[in-house]
């Protein structure tokens, strides 16, 4: 079986088109990613909680929509609201957040709060000197006179981990990778070697069969691993993606997602009828997932029970177990229930291609 | 065991279709036996059954003693098949993938005795795709040589050759024999079988319609020579019935072409050619050849054997 495996990397090696092809689509998309994120640049987001109501705090409000480097927007002036756009500055959904008190400019010296995260030091101190600037440009002197000195802008630091989008865009780009190369290049090697009477060369010798889907399962593994480090390696690297996790639990994750896609590799190769069908299925079956599966956008946001669809795809608890060790640096044992689903993926998936597989 | 193979009552189906219908025949040790018959015949079902690829739905085989059902790994560790059309790995050269189906068996061969053996030592390094077909049919002899076999089954290992590789292809399959290695091979060249073959079974429509030597079987037909003649006009009736008497059978083909297989009276060569002479049929062409394998099989089945 050894000889098998070694021989399976062997030919990998060799079929340098499609290895390749494989592990650049990935790292393709990581470069564009990278760039993006790293130079492509959006106006940091500011959301404004207007607890004053008053013609001041409306001036103000109107003052910072001037700003051209901040994307503003209105918020209501409700408890509830404060608290969601807090919750979304620590998820970096949002990056400030303005909140003009009551009695902000009716005689008090109730100051305006900026609210942030420590992500991005340099930025919060540009953007507070901004703001505060225009605080006290909006009052104008006879404001001033009534009402005293202009208040001082305080600020307010939000704790969180340094997570940038590309850190967790690293990760579904990783499971991008090991998905479409597990699933497409077993579908298409099965079906070729099945096409030309492989498969069935290799029946007509003594070898047991579990050995020889050991050896292909043992070396698309290996493979999987050295596509995933390749992939980690360019986005932290090149592009200053930041792991916090422990990798080898990373790699145990790789390998679990990688054995259900392999074996949904196997069941397409049994349905089609030609190598380039099996590509096409292939596709077909891995593009939805990976946007369902939430490896670059939020699914919360979609219709219907489409929702709960991504929440039982395989590759929502690989991302899901992804991102709490890499980012969130948890232990393996935490995610358990995604391991646990990806153990049922594995087996289920596997019962239905020993079910279905076919030699000629 | 002067018995290399024994198939009894084996009967194949798929469906509703019967591929294989109650078929029985032996293979004795060290000979060379062929299975002749037309695509379809059933000639490759039998042999995958042989091969513990399928399964029989009725009826028993046994290869070298052992149970082809019960002793199946038992059976392939110790034969060595060669496939209709199997292509190999692209990305290996010959002597890598000698060496990994080597390594599927127990005993094997070291990879460049067995390219030497088939004349393809300089091409170890090479893939198989950068062969001619005739070397390509080399290889996949080589490689059913892996195990050092006892039984070698061949399944149509010269179709689509050029007569030069095809005789290659017989000499070496001669040489394997001479190594008290039994072969099974399936063919639908005539020459083939009745040049290379000790015994054959002739099959059609998934029976073995007759087994025994090439020449016992030519040897049973009640005719002597085939004579093709081409005329210059179509032969009038009365033409027709005055070579009647020395005819076995008469087939009527394009170009005012007729295919006369004689009877096996004494006479019966020197009596159409009378006739011919006599009844002023004018000729373009006349061939006279001894009656082959091609003429027992059309006497068994009624059709003739095609590529």
């Amino acid at each position: 079986m050894l000889t098998l495996t070694f021989t399976n990397l062997k030919m990998m090696a060799r079929n340098r088109h499609t290895t390749l092809w494989s592990l650049i689509f990935p790292l393709m998309l990581v470069v564009v990613f990278g760039l993006f994120s790293n130079f492509g640049g959006s106006s940091p987001s500011l959301a404004v909680i207007d607890q004053a109501r008053t013609p001041l705090s409306q001036a103000l409000f109107d003052q910072l929509l001037t700003v051209h480097f901040l994307a503003t927007d209105d918020f209501m002036s409700l408890e509830m609201e404060k608290l969601i756009a807090q919750s979304q500055i620590e998820s970096g959904d949002l990056d400030y957040l303005l909140v003009i008190p009551e009695g902000f400019g009716a005689g008090g010296q109730a100051s305006p709060t900026l609210i942030y995260s420590s992500d991005n030091p340099e930025r919060n101190q540009l953007v507070a000197a901004a703001i505060s600037g225009i605080v006290i440009s909006s009052m104008n002197a006879e404001t001033q006179a009534s009402n005293g000195p202009p208040p001082a802008l305080a600020t307010s630091e939000v704790a969180v981990q340094n997570v940038s989008f590309f850190d967790i865009a690293l990760l579904g780009l990783l499971s991008l990778g090991i998905m479409t190369s597990s699933i497409i290049s077993v579908a298409v090697k099965i079906s070729t070697y099945r096409g030309q009477s492989i498969l069935k060369r290799m029946l007509v010798t003594p070898l047991a069969i579990w050995k020889y889907f050991a050896a292909e399962i043992a070396a698309h593994l290996l493979l999987a691993l050295v596509q995933a480090a390749i992939i980690l390696a360019v986005g932290v690297f090149i592009f200053g993606a930041q792991i916090h996790g422990n990798l080898a639990w990373i790699f145990i994750i790789v390998l679990l997602g990688s054995l259900v896609f392999l074996n949904l590799g196997f069941i397409l190769s049994a349905w089609a009828n030609t190598p380039s069908a099996a590509s096409g299925m292939g596709n077909v079956i891995a593009m939805p997932m990976l946007f369902f599966a939430g490896a670059f956008f939020s699914t919360t946001s979609l219709p219907w029970i489409l929702p709960y669809v991504a929440q039982a795809l395989p590759l929502t608890p690989m991302l899901t177990a992804l991102r709490e060790v890499a980012i969130y640096d948890a232990p393996l044992w935490q995610v358990w229930p995604q391991l646990a689903a990806l153990g049922g993926w594995i087996a289920g998936t596997a019962v239905v291609a020993i079910k279905v597989f076919r030699f000629s | 065991m002067d018995r290399a193979i024994r198939v009894e009552g084996l009967t194949k189906r798929f469906g509703a279709f019967t591929a294989v219908d109650d078929v029985s025949f032996s293979v004795k040790t060290g000979e060379i036996f062929g299975i002749l018959g037309p695509n379809g015949a059933g000639k490759t079902t039998t042999l995958e059954i042989i091969e513990g690829l399928q399964k029989p739905t009725q009826g028993q085989v046994s290869v070298l003693g052992l149970d082809t059902v019960r002793d199946s790994t038992k059976v392939k560790a110790r034969i060595g098949v060669q496939l209709q059309s199997s292509a190999y790995y692209d990305y290996l050269n010959l002597r890598e993938i000698l060496a990994l189906i080597g390594s599927f068996y127990p005993k094997h061969i070291q990879p460049n005795h067995l390219l030497e053996q088939v004349g393809l030592l300089d091409k170890a390094t090479q893939r198989v795709r950068q062969l001619s077909g005739g070397q390509q049919q080399r290889f996949t002899v080589a490689a059913s040589l892996v195990n050092d076999p006892e039984l070698v089954i061949l399944d149509e290992p010269t179709t689509g050759l050029d007569p030069q590789a095809r005789r290659n292809i017989w000499g070496l399959i001669r040489e394997i024999n001479q190594k008290n290695v039994t072969v099974v091979l399936t063919t639908h060249y005539m020459e083939e079988a009745e040049t290379l073959c000790q015994r054959v079974a002739i099959m059609d429509q998934g029976k073995v319609v007759a087994t025994d030597t090439p020449q016992n079987l030519i040897s049973s037909l009640k005719s002597t020579y085939t004579v093709t003649m081409m005329s210059l006009e179509p032969l009038t009736e009365d033409q027709l019935l005055s070579l009647n008497g020395a005819v076995s059978s008469m087939q009527i083909q394009e170009n005012n072409t007729y295919v006369i297989r004689l009877s096996d009276s004494p006479r019966a060569l020197d009596s159409v050619l009378e006739g011919i002479v006599q009844n002023d049929i004018r000729l373009e062409h006349l061939e006279v050849a001894p009656v082959t394998l091609e003429d027992v099989f059309l006497q068994l089945t009624g059709t003739e054997l095609r590529d």
